[in-house]
């Protein structure tokens, strides 16, 4: 345990010096592996899929603000749709705006769970992501983890659907229209996700809220096996095609993720938890006090031998 | 000669300036009524745009059959029903910004005046050494 959290001081100290260029090379690969994530899941504008284009934006998401590697990521996946046809660009481009006008005026912070839990989902660990926006963020950011959600499934619909929604009739423009929204609108696996991640968001935020020890361990673990619990009842519910092998799989890997994060957000040592009770003169106050986990660096001495000769 | 506390709140003021007290300074510039306000009239603005966007939608997804009812349709009942939606949505959008907004403002005050009891002590520091210069 000394061990790791001498590494986590390393790791800090590293961070906190070469910060100025740690940061942005640390955006840069962010982003790389986001562009070049949509190119390989949708690749239908085969311009957009030459690494200089995806080389050129990750470059430049690298010294320009956060949000603007969510913007970015935006135009590539609409240019995309684009290329399957002009409804699906404009049915993206629609909800992206509407997500936008709706939320994220209120939290612009939030909108990196957007392009993230399309990856977490591609990398079959979608929960990771509710999970830890439960342990760091605020309770608004249900509204991210839904909005991710949707994000994911119109991608994935657009996708699998790409050769039928191409081949429908041109002329008949509101046909194909109609298509994409009713594919969307009744998709019942996109909903059960929507309310399973929202609830494992809220449930992970309250239990790591409790003034319980453990409090962070028990709220990843609940919120994992009942993110587990609400698919496999809505898949119960509308037969839907979610593979409960693969959720519980996927939770345990998001757990330990977790763990990961939690290390370096909230490592404290519960062994030598104290209780501090005190008044001023207009409150009582009941205090736990929860010492961090730290380590002292181990010297090193430089012992000089010299020999007279 | 160099005051440790003294340096200690510069560094701590400036750190502060730097980072979260970027955002509320320029909050504190206002006034409340203008911020929430300005901040009222902004979700106006975006909850209208959206409201036509998803009207758009909707219109677009029932093209067909407004074609063939438009005739028929009571025009005027359409119309304020349609306007009946807009004045909620945007009440709504309007009445959950004024609530986060509020909260904002007042927690950037707050933050404010803590600094600015900083910046009395740094000068109340600074007489003093002046003071014992002299």
């Amino acid at each position: 345990m000394s061990f790791l959290l001498e590494l986590r001081d390393n790791l800090r100290d590293f961070y906190s010096r070469y910060e100025v260029y740690l940061l942005p090379f640390l955006k840069f690969l962010l982003a790389f592996g986001i562009f070049f994530a949509i190119n390989m899941n949708l690749g239908y504008m085969t311009k957009l899929n030459s690494v200089t284009i995806v080389l050129v934006a990750a470059l430049l998401c690298s010294f320009l603000p956060m949000n603007l590697m969510v913007v970015l990521a935006g135009i590539f996946v609409l240019l995309h749709f684009y290329a399957i046809s002009l409804e699906c660009a404009i049915v993206g481009f629609a909800l992206f705006l509407l997500m936008f006008l709706l939320y994220y005026r209120f939290a612009p912070k939030d909108t990196l769970v957007v392009v993230l839990l399309p990856i977490a989902f591609a990398l079959k660990i979608p929960v990771l992501i509710p999970i830890i926006a439960g342990l760091l963020c605020a309770p608004a950011s249900v509204v991210s983890v839904a909005f991710g959600v949707v994000t994911y499934y119109v991608i994935n619909y657009m996708k699998i659907n790409a050769a039928a929604i191409s081949s429908l009739d041109v002329e008949n423009v509101i046909n194909k229209f109609r298509y994409i929204i009713d594919g969307l609108m009744g998709n019942k696996e996109m909903l059960i996700f929507v309310i399973s991640f929202c609830a494992t968001t809220i449930i992970v935020y309250v239990i790591r809220r409790l003034s319980v020890d453990h409090a962070w361990t028990i709220a990843m673990c609940v919120g994992a096996v009942s993110n587990a619990v609400i698919l496999l009842l809505g898949d119960l519910t509308y037969n839907t095609e979610i593979s409960i092998v693969s959720t519980i799989i996927g939770s345990i890997v998001a757990v330990l993720l977790a763990k990961i994060v939690q290390f370096f957000a909230f490592n404290v040592d519960y062994t030598r938890t104290e209780y501090v009770q005190f008044e001023d003169d207009e409150y009582y106050y009941y205090v736990k006090a929860i010492p961090k986990n730290s380590v002292t660096k181990s010297k090193k001495t430089v012992k000089k031998i010299t020999s007279v000769l | 000669m160099l005051s440790q506390e003294r340096i200690k709140l510069m560094t701590r003021m400036a750190a502060y300036e730097e980072n979260e007290g970027k955002k509320y300074m320029s909050i504190g510039s206002y006034f409340r009524s203008d911020y929430m306000g300005l901040q009222v009239i902004k979700s106006v603005i975006s909850s209208t745009l959206a409201y036509l966007i998803i009207l758009g939608l909707y219109i677009y997804y029932h093209f067909e059959t407004f074609m063939q009812d438009i005739y028929k349709m009571d025009l005027m009942q359409v119309g304020k029903s349609l306007l009946l939606y807009y004045v909620i949505f945007v009440a709504a959008n309007g009445l959950i910004t004024y609530i986060v907004y509020s909260f904002r403002y007042s927690r950037a005050k707050r933050s404010l005046r803590r600094y600015y009891r900083h910046l009395k002590q740094l000068a109340a520091i600074y007489d003093i050494e002046k003071k014992n210069h002299s």
